[in-house]
């Protein structure tokens, strides 16, 4: 308010409506106090502004009137104790799910999901595992290991079991494929061809450990390896395979994978070894003509002996012309032996066959 | 209803690990205001809901008051409670919290008593007293005109009153309202009002000025 003195009414009225509510300073009240003693108009005034507040103290409230009882506060309350609990709640964040809405599906049905998974598993262990291996064989050539350790050791060999041997022929002249299904600490599965390291020397070891494997997987390694009997390693596996393996039908596949390796000396040993001592007449006719086919020149372009010569036929003498060597002398005795005393008639007569062609001097 | 709700709050209390002030569940009725402002502030949603439970009664008088309507009066409650709740670190303790809570709320009932002015069509029904005597009204409306202290006679007055007063209230501006009803209704002091509009006392002298004027001209003599 202005310092000026209220003594007029236009000074006091404005200021009635503040005095009849008590909103005016203790001096100011003095003063208007002091001017309502004397003007009536400005008292009457006070008045009906006293009235009209008391008028509205007496009135009912809009709040008395629109919540009587209490019951909108209650609700408020509720409402706002809920909104509270909203905002306190941890948010539930949605985490990205890959593949969600086939989760819920699988939740959903259970039955028919455990069936889809089996059926799933099944094709892919059956198609698309082999699929992939022999991708990987064809495009590099190298041999893959399944297992982390990339190199078979020489314990692994000696605790390994060969489960089956699956072999898919190149469409060229290079090696086919071999997959190898081996167990040791654990399976594993050897793929490559017969060149590769690891692949020969399970197929060397299993077949020159033959007491240890199966006759017909003892059978599909010399099959895979009869292609590289020029090497050291192989030819020292078929050998042994020749001499020593129980059966029969390996021995003689053995003597069959060394068909071109008949000028090795160890080879010709076998040879007349086998020829003496085996106990099957096939493998004994085999040998003899393993040994005709290496005194005809030892050379794979020879011609082949795959058979008994027409008896009677004269003996080539040009073959054991030049060939006065003791291992000629060898072999002519060791056919000679087996034409007298072979238990079999078929190898007596081969023997003589085979003696007839080397021309040897006591066939006569 | 909310009073399980808040009592269990109080018990089970987010009050825990909040400070020694609220170590008991008799305790919180009991802290003056400063230390329950400290509390929410901290996190204590115990003591938030004594400070609701302290103001909001006021807080929805004065809203009904406003508003005209209970739905409107509600959203007020709810807006202004929110924004007290999320805005609580924001406090400094410059004012009491009773006016910085009066503050939010007449802001947010000036918001909508604006928005009410800028459409027509939403305007407060006008309160149709017939219905009661007609017993239109709901079951409480109806208890209370056996209170003994609402003679029938003044009763009739008070609502005529009462209707001529809501008309004449629609021509303040919605602060002459709020400064009027705040006085008048609340009881305020201009000086607690200004606070709360975060005016000066000298502009609520002025606002309540204007609206007094407004009300005699159009009300003339109330009896």
């Amino acid at each position: 308010m202005s310092g000026r003195p209220l003594t007029r009414c236009e000074d006091v009225a404005p200021l009635l409506v503040f005095y009849a509510c008590d909103e005016v300073e203790p001096q100011e009240r003095e003063q208007i106090d002091a001017h309502l003693a004397i003007c009536p108009t400005c008292a009457r005034q006070l008045g009906e502004e006293s009235m009209f507040r008391t008028a509205f103290a007496e009135t009912l409230q809009p709040a008395d009137e629109l919540d009587p009882t209490g019951a909108l506060l209650a609700q408020c309350r509720s409402e706002l104790s809920e909104q509270l609990d909203d905002l306190q709640a941890p948010q539930i964040r949605e985490h990205w799910m890959p593949f969600g809405w086939v989760r819920r599906w699988m939740a959903m049905r259970p039955a028919w999901s455990a069936a889809g998974l089996i059926l799933a598993g099944v094709a892919v262990g059956t198609q698309v595992t082999p699929w992939l291996a022999l991708r990987r064989s064809d495009s590099s050539g190298q041999a893959v290991n399944v297992m982390a350790a990339p190199r078979l050791t020489d314990e692994d060999l000696s605790k390994m079991a060969v489960a089956g041997i699956n072999f898919a022929p190149a469409p060229d002249d290079a090696p086919g494929t071999l997959q190898l299904q081996v167990r040791t600490e654990q399976p594993l599965v050897v793929i490559g061809n017969v060149d590769d390291a690891d692949v020969r020397r399970v197929l060397t070891y299993v077949v020159a450990n033959g007491e240890r494997f199966d006759p017909g997987v003892r059978l599909d390694c010399l099959d895979a390896l009869k292609a590289r009997s020029d090497d050291q390693q192989v030819r020292r596996a078929l050998v042994t395979a020749a001499r020593k393996d129980q059966n029969a039908a390996v021995r003689l596949k053995a003597l069959e994978a060394l068909r071109d390796s008949t000028s090795d000396d160890s080879v010709r040993e076998t040879l007349l070894e086998a020829l003496r001592h085996d106990s099957n007449p096939g493998v004994r006719v085999e040998a003899v003509n393993l040994l005709v086919r290496s005194l005809q020149g030892d050379s794979p372009d020879g011609p082949s002996m795959d058979g008994l010569r027409v008896p009677g036929e004269p003996p080539t003498a040009e073959l054991a012309g030049d060939r006065g060597d003791s291992s000629v002398e060898r072999v002519v005795r060791a056919l000679e032996d087996l034409q007298r005393g072979d238990p079999n008639r078929y190898v007596r007569l081969r023997s003589a066959a085979a003696l007839r062609q080397i021309g040897s001097r006591d066939v006569q | 209803m909310p009073l399980p709700r808040l009592a269990l709050a109080h018990v089970f209390g987010q009050a825990a690990g909040t400070g020694a002030a609220l170590a008991t569940v008799a305790s919180l009725p009991q802290l003056d205001e400063r230390c329950l402002v400290a509390e929410a502030q901290a996190g204590s949603r115990a003591a938030f809901e004594e400070l609701v439970r302290r103001y909001d009664r006021d807080v929805l008088r004065l809203a009904l008051n406003l508003m005209k309507r209970p739905e409107d009066a509600r959203d007020v409650y709810q807006e202004a409670f929110l924004k007290v709740y999320r805005n609580l670190h924001r406090f400094r303790f410059e004012c009491s919290f009773y006016t910085w809570l009066y503050r939010i709320v007449t802001n947010v009932c000036l918001d909508q008593l604006r928005r009410r002015q800028a459409r027509p069509e939403d305007q407060a029904p006008e309160s149709n007293s017939t219905n009661h005597d007609e017993g239109i009204g709901d079951f409480f409306e109806r208890q209370r005109e056996y209170r003994p202290t609402l003679d029938p006679e003044r009763r009739l007055l008070g609502r005529e009153i009462q209707a001529r007063i809501a008309t004449a209230m629609e021509l303040l501006s919605p602060r002459e309202r709020v400064v009027f009803e705040m006085k008048h209704y609340q009881g305020l002091k201009l000086r607690a009002i200004g606070d709360a509009l975060g005016t000066t006392e000298e502009t609520v002298k002025n606002s309540l000025f204007r609206a007094t004027r407004k009300l005699r001209n159009q009300l003339g003599e109330l009896r």
